[in-house]
């Protein structure tokens, strides 16, 4: 089956991202407020209501802060609507990108016409209890003091230097282009240029992973309307239709016991959402990778195919700029506009909805008509990331 | 009042049925692993069936303990308050170790000064009690 033109993003909304409410004193948003804010901005682009929501899908993300079983219902409950078809986003950070798919299909077969895909997180303000980890998590690496996604994706990122001679310049050249685009960016968190030394003298989290690879956690909250073409049509903003999309899970790059962590998901999703478009890597405009780490951008364009595996060469020639060769990061990605947790994916899905539409600004890719988002989640132990999703969006379906 | 100074305790492995063999060897010093008698995958972490091919007839199954350092990273700090009980052991190592058999295991290297750990190093388990009937299999370099 597939979904190619079949469905289109006809509304999109962000909250201002921040980082307060833990201490006190500070101004103090809960993720309901987040929420409720994010889906009407999204409503108010679409130029929808909350009632036409009724009998309509709803998605809600499941968030590490705020995590019960039946989030997307309470969700709907704090938005006051009725669904007729109730989405969990249960994929970590790939779940905007996976949810692109999953809503398409419930309109494509007619069970609905509208999905609100809606997400927010308060890491800051609002402390979940003692989260429930994966079980290897759990009894084989929180044991001996593994530290989260720093530690595990430092070991990604530590065997990725080993095998390609990939250096912190190339690592630095990745997070500098980012920034800039964040300078361009009146959404973005961090706005201030950094330069290659910044990047290389900032400090060591957890070796070779530094302060300025990492991803930063804010709180905020994001949507975006996915509708029918026909109903995408009476809308009013220009839609953004869903080309190809693809998603796989728990891969494994060789034994599952010995994979190679080099390689991730993304090279099945990534592949089956370019058969999907019956578009070519030439044809995409920009790219919106999953960014909880700067090594990840690297290895996600190499399972793309914009490049050959380690392929140092490339990285060094490549102008990953908004006027060079491959715009990646347009917006500046979640390590500048920050990520609020499982939830940062969505901004990549916004970011390209935003440059189909012409509405970059300062950051427009020029004549951008097909972009590529990706989102990934969860980390696997001695893998990469459980899942993983890619999409290709256009402006003509 | 002399406020008491409390240690705050290391997580531990929840004991399953799934684990329970490997940590009962681990506990008198074997390193063990899942192995599936159909397609002789090593099956790891534990999993109540071959993770390859989905037979049930999986055999715990000692190993020599002999791999290599994959990949490492140096912890410099705590993230979260789950692993608080670490923040005095900063900074340690932890590391992929590709066993000599094979399967990838994620543990700590100990016993070595951090400038000197490097991708393929050779090392050894070595098992370091952690708590009532857990000993956590560790690695040290071996020569
Ligand atoms: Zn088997």
């Amino acid at each position: 089956m597939s979904l190619r033109g079949k469905a289109a993003i006809v509304g999109v909304g962000e909250t201002p991202v921040d980082r307060l409410g833990g201490k006190p004193g500070e101004p103090r948003k809960v993720t309901a407020e987040y929420l409720s804010w994010a889906a009407r901005l999204a409503l108010e682009d679409a130029g929808l209501t909350k009632k036409d929501l009724d009998g309509q899908g709803l998605a809600a993300i499941y968030t590490t802060n705020h995590s019960q079983p039946f989030w997307p219902e309470e969700a709907a409950n704090i938005l006051g609507i009725a669904p007729a078809v109730s989405l969990a986003g249960g994929n970590g950070g790939a779940s905007a990108v996976s949810l692109l798919g999953h809503g398409a299909a419930m309109i494509d077969s007619g069970v609905v016409d509208l999905v609100l895909v809606v997400a927010a997180a308060a890491p800051f303000s609002e402390r979940g209890r003692t989260r429930a980890e994966p079980a290897d998590t759990r009894d084989f690496e929180m044991p001996f003091g593994v530290m989260g996604p720093n530690c595990k994706i430092s070991f990604v990122m530590s065997r990725y230097m080993h095998e390609s001679g990939m250096t912190v310049d190339h690592f630095g050249k990745i997070a500098v282009t980012a920034r800039h685009h964040a300078t361009l960016n009146p959404d973005a968190y961090l706005r201030k240029p950094l330069t290659l030394e910044e990047y290389k003298s900032s400090r060591l989290i957890s070796d070779p992973i530094r302060l300025y690879d990492c991803v930063l956690p804010a709180n905020g909250g994001k949507a975006y309307i996915m509708a029918s073409p026909e109903r995408a049509k009476t809308l009013r903003r220009s839609p953004v239709y869903l080309l190809g999309w693809g998603e796989r899970n728990n891969a494994s790059a060789g034994p599952r016991s010995n994979a190679n962590p080099l390689i991730t998901g993304i090279l099945e999703s990534g592949k089956a959402a370019f058969e999907m478009a019956g578009v070519s890597h030439k044809d995409i405009a920009l790219l919106a990778l999953y960014d909880d780490y700067v090594p990840i951008i690297m290895l996600q364009i190499e399972d793309l195919g914009f490049c050959g595996k380690n392929d140092r060469v490339f990285f060094e020639k490549t102008d990953f700029t908004i006027k060079g060769d491959l715009p990646i990061q347009t917006g500046g990605g979640m390590i500048n506009c920050g990520q609020p947790s499982t939830t940062g994916g969505m901004l990549h899905v916004i970011e390209v909805a935003r440059q189909l539409r012409g509405e970059g600004g300062a950051r427009q890719v020029a004549d951008a008509k097909v972009g590529l988002a990706t989102g990934l989640g969860a980390v696997n132990y001695g893998k990469n990331f459980g899942c993983t999703a890619a999409a290709i969006l256009g402006s003509e379906p | 009042m002399a406020e008491e100074k409390k240690e705050i305790p290391k997580p531990l492995p929840e004991i399953t049925p799934v684990t329970q063999l490997f940590w009962e060897a681990a506990a008198s010093g074997k390193l063990v692993m899942q192995r599936c008698a159909e397609c002789r995958s090593w099956v790891w972490c534990p999993r109540p069936a071959c993770v390859e091919c989905g037979s049930e007839k999986l055999s715990w199954t000692p190993l020599g303990g002999r791999g290599r350092i994959f990949a490492f990273t140096v912890i410099r700090e705590v993230v979260g308050r789950a692993l608080r009980g670490f923040a005095g052991d900063i900074p340690y190592v932890t590391a992929w170790i590709d066993l000599d058999e094979g399967p990838r295991i994620c543990s700590n290297v100990i016993g070595c000064p951090i400038e000197q750990i490097a991708i393929g190093m050779p090392v050894e388990v070595v098992f370091e009690k952690a708590g009532v009937g857990i000993s956590l299999p560790k690695f040290r370099p071996r020569s």
